[in-house]
């Protein structure tokens, strides 16, 4: 294999570029899903090809092919020089790159149990028990199961000198209930909706996870939520878990402090940011108790890596500390146009796809209330727990956030249950309202599979780091109005 | 290469789909070219049925070692797999009606005329004082499916898009096109489009939100008709109990000018004459004149409602079922500016961004208005609005459409696998919740 990077780089250097970077990766993975004790899907895929990007004349080229040979290396790598050089004529000012020492380097995901050395029937069982027990709930008429295993090998070397030989493993499962009612339908999932709970880990985690252990409450919930009172319109103190706050992060943090989007490159599909340049230090954008951090060592996240695709090593930076905006997503492009250099967030889905600036993992610090001790001081709210819908705008100010499952707080207790909640706001108005965040003990690393960005669309797996938090005052039950 | 892999397989019966696509894009921000990129891959996916059981397993390694792996591999899922009782058989053989798809200047597309093509609209926004950022694909790809039933579909096929966001200051306008002819999209003309959208949406007003009269150009008219594809158009969430169609075929669900017909060969979308299964596509009305009709069917939701399969089989591993891929909404009569000029007061919408589902029996979704929402007056547009938060019922929309536009246009979810053609639409009180600040 290193015949094959040697050529690219050595076929890129001969065609004009002045900086070339190549990824050699080899995938695999696994999925399978369990609908009413049906096995609804059996897959496995394998896939492997080169990624070469290129530096010519000051524009970015990329070309990619599935073969792993030196020809095909060859011959990507003058294509990637040939689109670059289409691209510099309509070039304003050229691409300069934030340093970065040359490092050979190997890194691999923790993992206790390889996931695709288990018996594939012992994960098929664990589904069929786990959906048998959400199907004994009557009113429960779809019951599903599913778990997702990800390989990937990766070699990275460029003209710069790097060498990196890196293997990240991703697992993940979950199960969800469907209640049918004659005119409603509700679900509930567990430990979290969008198919379940993801980490950088290996079987360990879906042992972890207890799936046959939830069922039962599982669907007891999905139906329970057939006969709820619905989410009571108004505005009121809103408590969100661990999962929703996780996705409110993605949304409202972790896409507004991506530098690219600032600087205007997503702009015609992803969007662009409320966040600047010129806000860093100055915005206040929440309250004192929000600090967030984008921490790509911490252990489990799925933007858990050794090195990002740009070669810069995984870090951990402030993007908010005690509510004040202080920093951005960077690459080696876009950190040289702050004077800083890359804290390392280049990720590219797949070795078909051009690096960009994704999030890490996005982790809410830790405060200092047990869940428990918060309820108790909350007289009148709502608890909102597992995200059913989200929409954002393409600035990340206003957002409406809907979830599977509410509980009434009163005289700081929980609860009648409430079915259709949803919730809306404006980002940084949103987090001046926090005044709670809980401890460690209900912190957990959420993972999200499926972030869409880039042009062609790239899908990338991140976390969010989150405990529960309240905000004051939200706006809550819009939608129904109708 | 299909039949070596079919020979390769110990199981009783093979289906192998073979996908080789190439891909290339231009990508444009900041008045500059800033990514473009091209990548080639060929996936096969070969699935194995012993008995009532089934396994499936894809590689993009083609040599015959990799074929055998593929195969063996499938198989040993096959065999690791409990027994399916629903398990439909593989496709027979089949004709499917020819589809001509491919064109050739956009298979032969090549860097430097894309860039070519891109370079006027550059100069254009940046002459007006705004930013362009966009991009331009095109790509080809060959579909190839075959059985032990002796089915054997071929396609080949291209597509081309020009997308453009026109931007600047306060304001911003957008365009966006799908054809399978790249040298059709004349993004010189486009360009200009979101240009004057940009100009024309400087220094919003806000817009008290509430139930407006809206005219939606038809990309937005298609984001919300494309969730009916997914809420309930497909025989497997009607058959769950989940789909908003379910229990009420037969039944009025909509407006009486309401059609809404799957065609996968209707000449301004992006269908292929056969599904994932190799089953030809039908043409299936779904909803005829407000009144629910049908869904859509593959092999095993057809077994189970004892009908034929509508030819609608999804991307293995088809998790949702059989779902819509080209769907039509019979357009009306009358120009874009015809529906503007009989608005007394309202909203013009050119694009809607982020809508997700809200309650699925409701066909509730929400999203926010994006890059051209102006407010019409007395028959005019008179300026630009900031951007609106929208909860909405799609059939309720369809309910409330008092007006057609007569020229329909295509657009591509591809990640749905999904081309919606729609027209342009006077609604009557949308419902408009929130307001953002940019």
């Amino acid at each position: 294999m290193d015949d094959v990077i040697d050529r690219a780089l050595n076929g890129a250097e001969l065609a004009g570029a002045g900086y070339a970077d190549v990824r050699v990766v080899e995938a695999r993975d696994q999925m399978i899903e369990v609908k009413n004790r049906r096995v609804s899907a059996l897959q496995e895929g394998a896939s492997s090809g080169i990624g070469v990007r290129v530096l010519v004349d000051g524009a970015w080229g990329f070309a990619a092919a599935a073969e792993l040979s030196g020809a095909a290396a060859e011959s990507a790598a003058r294509l990637a020089c040939r689109v670059a050089r289409a691209a510099a004529r309509h070039r304003r000012e050229p691409v300069v790159l934030a340093p970065l020492p040359a490092v050979t380097a190997r890194y691999a995901t923790p993992v206790t149990v390889d996931p695709f050395d288990v018996p594939l029937a012992d994960k098929i069982a664990l589904l069929q028990e786990a959906t048998a027990a959400l199907e004994r709930e009557p009113a429960v008429k779809v019951a599903r199961g599913g778990m997702q295993f990800w390989e990937e090998r990766k070699r990275f070397a460029s003209t710069a000198g790097a060498r990196i030989e890196q293997k990240v493993v991703h697992s993940g499962a979950g199960i969800a209930a469907w209640a049918v009612g004659p005119d409603d339908v509700q679900v509930r999932s567990y430990p979290n909706s969008f198919g379940g709970h993801y980490e950088a880990a290996g079987y360990e985690l879906i042992t972890r996870l207890d799936l046959r252990g939830h069922a039962a409450e599982t669907a007891a919930t999905a139906a329970a939520l057939l006969a709820a009172p619905p989410c009571p319109a108004g505005e009121t103190t809103v408590i969100l878990d661990g999962s929703q706050m996780s996705l409110q992060i993605h949304e409202s943090c972790g896409h507004p402090t991506e530098l690219d989007r600032a600087l205007g490159h997503e702009a015609n599909f992803a969007g662009t940011s409320f966040l600047a340049p010129d806000q860093l230090g100055a915005l206040r954008y929440g309250s004192a108790c929000v600090s967030i951090v984008a921490d790509a060592t911490a252990p489990r996240g799925l933007g858990t890596f050794g090195f990002d695709d740009e070669g810069v090593p995984a870090q951990k930076v402030d993007l908010v500390r005690a509510g004040r905006f202080v920093g951005f997503l960077t690459s080696r492009e876009t950190a040289g146009r702050l004077g800083q250099t890359s804290n390392g967030t280049m990720r590219a889905e797949s070795w078909s796809c051009i690096p960009l600036i994704r999030m890490t993992n996005i982790n809410l610090e830790p405060g200092t209330w047990t869940l428990d001790d918060l309820l108790a001081d909350t007289d009148d709210g709502i608890l909102m727990a597992t995200n059913r819908s989200w929409s954002i705008d393409d600035k990340r100010y206003n957002f409406q956030f809907g979830t599977e499952v509410g509980w009434e707080i009163r005289h700081g207790r929980r609860g009648r249950l409430l079915k259709n909640c949803t919730y809306t706001g404006i980002t940084p108005d949103f987090w001046n309202r926090c005044d709670a965040v809980c401890d460690i003990s209900d912190w957990e690393i959420w993972g999200t599979p499926n972030c869409g960005k880039g042009q062609p669309m790239q899908v990338m797996r991140t976390a969010q780091g989150a405990s529960s938090a309240r905000f004051r005052g939200v706006q809550v039950g819009v939608g129904y109005g109708r | 290469m299909l039949e070596e892999a079919l020979a390769m397989s110990a199981a009783d019966h093979t289906e192998v789909l073979l996908e080789a696509t190439r891909g290339s894009l231009t990508r444009f921000a900041n008045n500059q070219i800033h990514q473009s990129v091209t990548a080639e891959n060929h996936v096969l996916t070969l699935r194995a049925t012993v008995g009532r059981r089934s396994g499936m397993a894809s590689t993009n390694r083609l040599d015959s070692s990799a074929l055998r792996q593929v195969a063996d591999r499938a198989l040993a899922l096959a065999r690791l797999s409990p027994e399916d009782p629903e398990l439909p058989e593989p496709a027979p053989a089949a004709e499917p009606p020819a589809l001509e798809a491919f064109v050739a200047a956009t298979a032969a597309s090549d860097p430097e005329g894309r860039a070519a093509a891109v370079g006027p609209v550059l100069e254009a926004a940046a002459a007006s004082g705004f930013e362009a950022a966009g991009a331009l694909s095109a790509s080809s790809a060959a579909i190839a499916i075959a059985n032990t039933r002796g089915l054997f579909a071929y396609q080949p096929e291209t597509s081309a898009r020009f997308t453009c966001t026109v931007y600047g200051g306060d304001s911003s306008g957008w365009v966006d096109r799908h054809r399978r002819d790249l040298p059709a999209l004349d993004t010189e003309r486009l360009g200009r489009i979101a240009v004057d959208k940009a100009e024309r949406s400087r220094d919003p007003s806000p817009f008290e939100p509430g139930p407006t009269t809206v005219v939606l150009e038809p990309s937005a008219v298609a984001e919300l008709v494309s969730f009916l594809a997914v809420l309930g158009l497909g025989a497997q969430s009607e058959q769950e109990g989940r789909s908003f169609l379910a229990g009420r075929i037969g039944e009025r669900i909509t407006g009486e000018r309401v059609t809404l017909v799957d065609d996968a060969y209707d000449p301004r979308g992006f269908g292929r004459p056969f599904d994932f299964e190799g089953t030809p596509r039908r043409r299936v009305t779904t909803i005829e004149r407000g009144i629910a009709r049908a869904v859509v069917h593959d092999r095993r939701t057809a077994a189970r409602a004892g009908v034929e399969s509508t030819g609608h089989a999804g991307h293995p591993p088809a998790t949702e079922g059989p779902l819509p891929a080209s769907l039509v909404l019979e357009p009306g009569d009358l120009s874009l500016e015809d529906l503007i000029a009989s608005t007394a007061r309202g909203v013009l919408v050119t694009r809607f961004w982020y809508n997700r589902v809200v309650d699925p029996r409701r066909t509730l979704i929400t999203g926010m208005t994006r890059d051209g929402t102006f407010l019409i007056e007395d028959g005019r547009i008179v300026r630009g609005v900031r951007n609106l938060r929208f909860n909405e019922s799609v059939l309720g929309v369809l309910e409330r459409a008092e007006a057609w536009g007569r020229e329909a246009e295509p657009t591509v979810f591809d990640d749905a696998g999904l081309c919606v053609v729609a027209p342009a639409l006077k609604v009557r009180d949308f419902c408009f919740t929130g307001v953002s600040p940019s």
